[in-house]
């Protein structure tokens, strides 16, 4: 999958989510939750099964407090459709690298300003866990304990949370200056470098996952109805 | 006509009352070199953002005075923050400044080979720019921000990340392209040792404002800039420290030149 235009691959991480909360639950949303399950074992750039790993894992909680809140019937629709959410969000951050969505919007027409904010979003996630084991890093060479029993590690937490949001906000400053000094606001229409082929058979997919989705809202109000 | 002049420029950082910069005037014309220097806080980065028009618009802050500069390149000291973070592989990274500003594919090739091999990072072209030292992002940067092609240079601390033969490289580069291209350069620096060698004019800031400006050997050489500045050079320090007649020398060149 990883070799698909990068429109595809939004389609698919769009439109599982999207399906999940129109179908009809909870059958609906474990077939949304299957595929985006099975997308996340396809090829891409990280191990198949670290991907689903992540998948499960931030999921995970998401389960625990909704069975803890709802009733089974409730809860298990409700858990189905927030994870066929977070598995479509963790496959296409695992498989798109965000140059490619770039290359890919720009050369579509989007100005370069709308492509970046795709692409940053789709690197908030990496950037944000490489900057927290890089702190994580610094204040174990001050001594703090990290590992251990799960008050030490809350308490790793709570010294881990200020200054991940605190540099994290101080690098959007940065990275602003930096942008600007490379042209991002020159005004010119960016030139693609590399823009990524696409075809008619992926087209074709894409539409018929825009259409899926408008029949899967159509079918939902008719239903409600 | 310069390509940057400032004239009486005033700049305040939002909710400062004191000015980051202080009446400053100062012209750099096509082929000159003009180092910046002075101690931290003098202003020195902030003056390269005003001339890069990042400071007020960007950074915030208030500016009063006239700036007037041609498009520039800028490079800031810290190369880890500069990468755009949207490349695959180093050309990728030197050539996301060309493409932000509309450049053919065919031109932007030329440019990344032309400006890679300037900067002796050719070797890195494929490699991922996260994998690279800071001395080897410091170049990649460089090499970036010189491939847009701007007729404005404006570096700050170009050389902070890189071993001595590396810095070398970049001043004479620096020198290269200011007298063969008739760029004009704005370099704020604390290599002192190397102002001599690159730099045809140097402005000394003092809190925000112009204390002295003028040929290195004039200004490198004053009393007050040990007293109250950065200093000046090792061989300039030496030859003070001994007690020798002033002026000093500056390089070792000069001070060869001086004992024979």
């Amino acid at each position: 999958m990883s070799g698909r235009h990068p429109f595809t691959l939004l389609a698919f991480a769009a439109a599982l989510p999207a399906l999940a909360w129109t179908l009809p639950a909870p059958w609906g949303a474990a077939g949304t939750f299957a595929v985006a399950l099975l997308l996340c074992l396809t090829p891409g750039s990280r191990p198949g099964l670290g991907i689903l790993r992540t998948a499960i894992l931030t999921a995970a909680p998401f389960w625990l407090f909704l069975f803890l809140l709802h009733d089974r019937a409730t809860a298990l629709a409700i858990a189905l459709r927030l994870s066929t959410m977070i598995a479509s969000f963790v496959w296409l951050v695992a498989i798109l690298p965000p140059a490619r969505l770039v290359e890919a919007l720009v050369a579509a027409g989007y100005s370069v300003h709308v492509a970046f904010l795709f692409a940053a979003t789709l690197s908030a996630v990496p950037v944000m866990r490489a900057r927290a084991q890089r702190i994580v890093d610094a204040q174990r060479c001050r001594g703090l304990a990290t590992r251990g029993g799960p008050l030490t590690r809350l308490r790793a937490l709570r010294a881990l949370a200020l200054p991940l949001v605190l540099s994290a906000l101080h690098e959007v400053d940065e990275r602003a200056l930096a942008l600007e000094t490379r042209g991002l606001s020159a005004g010119a229409r960016r030139t693609a470098l590399a823009p990524p082929p696409d075809s008619t058979a992926e087209r074709v997919v894409r539409w018929t996952l825009v259409a899926a989705c408008v029949a899967g809202v159509v079918g939902r109000v008719l239903w409600r109805v | 006509m310069a390509g940057l002049t400032f004239a009486d420029v005033r700049f305040w950082y939002p909710a400062t009352e004191r000015p980051a910069l202080d009446g400053v005037s100062l012209a750099v014309a096509p082929g000159d070199v003009v180092a910046v220097i002075g101690s931290v806080g003098a202003g020195a980065s902030t003056l390269l953002l005003v001339a890069a028009r990042l400071a007020p618009r960007v950074t915030g802050g208030t500016l009063e005075g006239v700036v007037e500069a041609v498009p520039a390149g800028i490079v800031l000291p810290t190369p880890w923050t500069q990468s755009s973070g949207m490349a695959f592989t180093v050309a990728d990274e030197v050539a996301f400044g060309p493409a932000n500003l509309g450049v053919t594919r065919d031109e932007i090739a030329r440019r990344v080979d032309r400006w890679m091999a300037r900067l002796e990072v050719a070797h890195l072209a494929g490699r991922d720019p996260a994998t690279l030292s800071g001395g080897e992002l410091q170049r990649v940067i460089l090499a970036g921000v010189l491939a847009m092609e701007r007729d404005l240079l404006l570096l700050d601390e170009p050389t902070a990340e890189l071993d001595p033969a590396g810095a070398a490289l970049v001043w004479r580069l620096i020198r290269d392209l200011a007298r063969t291209e008739q760029k004009s350069v704005l370099v704020a620096t604390s290599d002192l040792d190397a102002v001599p060698d690159f730099a045809t004019h140097v402005v000394w800031l003092d809190k925000g404002r112009v204390r002295a400006a003028g040929a290195p050997a004039a200004v490198l050489t004053a009393d007050a800039i040990w007293t109250s500045g950065p200093g000046s050079t090792t061989v300039a320090g030496l030859w003070r420290r001994a007690g020798l007649a002033a002026p000093a020398p500056l390089t070792v060149a000069d001070l060869l030149a001086r004992v024979r």
